[in-house]
């Protein structure tokens, strides 16, 4: 068949090439005996006949040529050619080849790595099946999201929805619970999920079955889903778990199947107890706590579904006019949701690493042409001999090519390295997506990037190197002066790259500028020498509400005796490390608002001393005290903001509070500082603080204010509270400067990242300015020989090569500070307390890459000054 | 009669060799020269075939399978390199025969349009 002809044909062009040459070879010489068989018994003398038998064959190497160039595989074998002749070449120049493949590896790698994370999180996103057509839905205002769902409006949805074809809700603010009832009691972390989240989320349970429809009855048997490393821990991996009974806070519950291990949503919830009709939260339809997931179905579109859901939020909201009006449902791409943190910092960074190998390319198409320059003659014998300009380039993109192919070898190697740093930048955990990995799509994409850089790096310098005409090129040698376009290329993109540099310099300073104000960011209470933890009790085992109080009371007064401890007081949850939970709070002699209308404060409830403890400043007023108890008024203590808020100007002390759904009036005690509640980079949060012992309590975080090593004292303090109660827990102990540090530990990698991708870029194109001005240097060296046999002083001759080197850095500088700023722009979101025209980030940025341009500038510039005049004459 | 020059250059030309060298090896196999003196001869001396030019076209023609090459003896006892019409090729022949006919027909018809 001709088809199987020719591929072998192909490979025996390329492969078999001295045996088809042989063969050649003797059929010309064969050829070359006929003719002048022909001739001489024409009469031609035997030594005419060859003759004139050369002359009619036109050569043979001519015609061994043409063939070559016309078989099959004559691409190959060119391609083959090249390759050997590349190889050797950059062999040789070792030097320059380990420099360039060390840049461009970096590069490479760096861009394959956060390809492959960005790849992974942003492109294809959540593992769950079918997730691009999931949605989260929250409740919102006037357009603007507002929180979750209240469970009421959920079933109201769930029901009347068409395009979506199944609805299921959650609830994940971290609740925790006691396990009791096993060898020891354990907390674990509970979620809480309506019968159809597993269905939806495509987990099936790898022991008895997951929760069914006929689960959500009213009064139902408490079915619950648990993870598979608890039923290690505690069933042993037993069949024997579904249908055992768990107690959870005390109450029973049924466990009805297991989830697999690889099931994530979220959250690290090892418990799922179900929603169904009775609660077991939000009985009120204006009481928000659940998010919403809903899968789209396949006939609907995104922006139907948005439609509808919003007409039923609208129906809702004319029947329940108290709870719902003005009420509406948004819908957030499932996708996007979960990437809402790491979205920002990923792209940062790929724009980063992107830019990053740009510069490298910069810098080794600057050594590309260099060395060019070094080859013109080279080239130009080459030409002579019948090397067309095609063949030339093609051979020297060959030669571009193979580098980078090498650096990204080097560079998928980098990127595995890399891509270790970055996972910890990424809670991939709570979004049930595998780790990003090197996989195919990420070696493709550095197969193409490596491609696609050689031939960006080694077409001009080709082009150049290959384009002069032979003559012209063996005159020139070394006499003429600089060979002008090819270094005024290499300043361009000197200038280029100071461009580029300065961009990601302002962007580290603004970044890094960002990151000292939220370290030293004004929290409104005191950091220092606090130590935090959380107790908890099993409610079951004390009799009335004052008994679990008299615990946490007995226990704060244990600890706060200790020598070392400054102060300790209990709260229900502490700034930052449990965040959230606000309640509606308004002046009592009106009627309470709608949801709408309300304004909310975080509401906590705390012993006495939590003020004092926490260094929150105690403004007007009192702090609660011991005499607040069960039976007295109710009381509370309000921060600042709380209290303009509902009182303006007015004096709030002593006037009396609704709140939330106590269905009890609290009367005004005291008023303190704001303080930060729940994120850093917010501003303070308002909030209420009730009395512990007014509430009755079962969980309580712990804050220990001493004058040693917080976290030194954690052993004693668990010694106090198991003396009081052998079956209370105390975990998480931990100081509350190593919690806020922890808080900011993926915006300090994503900035470090930053930092030093700046300072790579900084380097390459302080390596870049150099070698155009040693080059500068080099072939000005007659002129400033001769400059310095006059008279010039060496301070004159060091201005003029710093003048042009600093010239250049001017204008990248004008260049790259006009794109820098609408960049910062983009980032404008991940500052916290610097505006995108910061000051200090830009002068610093501009003073340090003067600075390092400066010095790139020295040596060339002490070299111009050294020039003699007679030994540059002599050299020529 | 004008002799004309078959170098290779153009597509058109290079094709017309390639129909030109497997109809004479279609009569009878040959050597490179064989073939070169024999499209001389029929062709009325029109057409003389430079090796620069036969040389790449019989081995491209080889490679592609219309051709076969065997070394044998020629007239005078030279060792040469021989082409035969490979059943393939002969198929190609055909082929590359109803493409000209074509083209002709319709080069002649635009020619006779007034």
């Amino acid at each position: 068949m001709p088809a199987y002809t020719r591929i072998v044909s192909t490979l025996r062009s390329v492969f078999g090439k001295k045996d088809l040459d042989h063969d050649l070879e003797a059929e010309l010489r064969s050829y070359l005996d006929l003719v002048a068989d022909e001739k001489i018994r024409a009469g031609v003398s035997r030594h005419d006949a060859y003759r004139l038998a050369r002359i009619e064959l036109g050569g043979v190497e001519q015609v061994k040529e043409e063939v070559r160039d016309r078989r099959l595989g004559a691409q190959g074998d060119v391609l083959l050619q090249d390759l050997r002749y590349a190889g050797r070449s950059l062999r040789k120049n070792a030097g320059f080849t380990v420099v360039a493949v060390t840049i461009l590896a970096i590069g490479i790698g760096a861009t394959t790595a956060l390809f492959s994370n960005v790849h992974s999180v942003l492109v294809r996103g959540v593992g769950y099946p079918e997730a691009n057509r999931m949605v989260i839905l929250r409740k919102s205002y006037d357009g603007r999201i507002s929180g979750p769902l209240s469970r009421l409006d959920y079933y109201d949805f769930r029901d009347a929805s068409e395009t979506l074809e199944d609805i299921a809700s959650f609830a994940t603010y971290g609740s925790a619970a006691v396990l009791s009832g096993g060898p020891t009691p354990e907390r674990v972390r509970v979620g809480f999920a309506t019968w159809n989240l597993f269905s939806l989320l495509g987990a099936r349970p790898i022991v008895g079955r997951g929760f069914l429809l006929s689960d959500e009855q009213v009064g139902g048997s408490n079915p619950v889903l648990i993870s598979e490393g608890l039923w290690k821990r505690r069933f042993g991996s037993s069949p024997d778990a579904a249908g055992a009974t768990l107690r959870i806070d005390g109450t029973a519950s049924t466990i009805v199947g297991v989830l697999p291990g690889s099931f994530r949503f979220m959250d690290k919830a090892e418990v799922w107890r179900l929603i169904d009709r009775d609660g077991p939260f939000d009985p009120l339809r204006d009481q928000h706590s659940v998010l919403g997931l809903g899968r789209i179905s396949s006939s609907a579109s995104f922006e139907q579904a948005r439609a509808e859901m919003e007409g039923i939020a609208a129906r809702l909201a004319e029947t329940y006019p108290d709870t719902n009006a003005g009420k509406s449902v948004n819908l957030t791409p499932l996708q996007d949701y979960m990437v809402r943190d790491v979205r920002l910092g990923l792209l940062l960074l790929m724009a980063t690493t992107a830019l990053v190998l740009l510069l490298a390319c910069g810098n080794v198409a600057g050594l590309f042409l260099a060395r060019g320059e070094r080859r013109m003659s080279e080239m130009a014998m080459r030409s002579a001999l019948g090397a067309s300009r095609k063949r030339l380039v093609r051979q020297l993109l060959t030669e571009s090519v193979l580098l980078t192919s090498v650096a990204g070898i080097l560079g998928v190697g980098i990127a595995y390295l890399l891509n270790g740093l970055l996972l910890r930048l990424i809670p991939i955990g709570e979004m049930g997506m595998d780790r990003p990995t090197i996989n195919a799509t990420a070696l493709w994409f550095a197969v193409l990037i490596s491609i696609g850089t050689g031939l960006l790096v080694g077409l001009v310098p080709a082009l150049r190197t290959a384009g002069k005409r032979p003559a012209e090129q063996i005159w020139s040698g070394s006499r003429s002066s600089a060979t002008g376009r090819s270094a005024n290329l290499r300043s361009g993109l000197v200038v280029l790259q100071v461009a580029v540099s300065i961009a990601l310099l302002v962007a580290s300073g603004l970044m890094i500028r960002s990151l000292a104000n939220l370290s030293a960011a004004e929290l409104g209470f005191d950091t220092d020498h606090l130590l935090t933890g959380n107790i908890q009790i099993q409610r079951s085992e004390y009799g009335t509400p004052e008994e679990t109080v008299q615990f946490f009371i007995d226990v704060k007064n244990g600890i706060a005796s200790q020598p070392g401890v400054v102060s300790a007081a209990l709260i229900s949850k502490l700034p930052i490390i449990s965040p959230w939970t606000d309640w509606g709070i308004w002046p009592a002699e009106v009627p309470s608002p709608s949801a709408r209308d309300m304004d909310y404060a975080m509401a906590r409830y705390v012993s006495s001393g939590y003020f004092e403890t926490m260094g929150i400043p105690l403004l007007a007023g009192r702090d609660i005290l011991p005499s607040d108890r069960m039976g007295t008024d109710d009381v509370v203590v309000i921060s600042e903001s709380t209290a303009r808020t509902l009182f303006g100007d007015g004096d709030a002390l002593n006037r009396l509070v609704g709140i939330g759904w106590t269905e009890r009036t609290f009367r005004v005690v005291g008023i303190v500082g704001d303080a930060k509640l729940n994120l850093v980079r917010d501003d303070a949060d308002r909030a209420m603080y009730m009395a512990m012992a007014q509430g009755g309590a079962s969980f309580m975080y712990l804050a220990v204010r001493l004058t040693g090593d917080p976290e030194s004292m954690s052993g004693q303090i668990e010694d106090i509270i198991r003396n009081r109660d052998a079956n209370a827990l105390f975990a998480d102990a931990v100081s509350m400067e190593s919690v806020l540090s922890r808080d900011l530990a993926g915006f300090r990698t994503v900035i470090t990242s930053l930092a030093l991708f700046a300072g790579l870029a900084m380097t390459l194109t302080a390596i870049g300015l150099y070698g155009v001005l040693a080059y500068h240097v080099g072939t000005r060296r007659r002129e400033f020989g001769i400059r310095r046999a006059v008279g010039a002083t060496d301070g004159a001759v060091l201005g003029m090569v710093f003048g042009r080197g600093l010239s250049l850095v001017g204008i990248g500088l004008i260049v790259g500070l006009a794109v820098a700023y609408p960049g910062t722009l983009l980032v404008r979101q991940l500052l916290f307390e610097t505006t995108a025209i910061d000051p200090i980030s830009y002068m610093g940025a501009v003073g340090f890459l003067v600075l390092v341009a400066a010095g790139a500038c020295l040596v060339p510039a002490l070299r111009a000054t050294r020039s003699e005049i007679m030994q540059v004459l002599r050299t020529e | 009669m004008a002799r004309g020059n078959l170098s290779g250059r153009a597509d058109l030309v290079r094709g017309t060799l390639d129909m030109l060298i497997l109809k004479t090896l279609s009569l009878q196999p040959l050597h490179g020269l064989g073939v070169s003196r024999r499209i001389d001869q029929i062709s009325g001396g029109v057409f003389a075939v430079k090796p620069g030019s036969l040389f790449p076209a019989l081995h491209r023609l080889e490679q592609e399978g219309w051709l076969r090459g065997t070394w044998g003896e020629s007239e005078n006892n030279r060792r040469a390199k021989f082409y035969e019409l490979t059943p393939d090729g002969r198929h190609r022949l055909g082929e590359e025969r109803a493409n000209w006919a074509q083209a002709v027909g319709a080069i002649t018809k635009v020619l006779e349009a007034t």
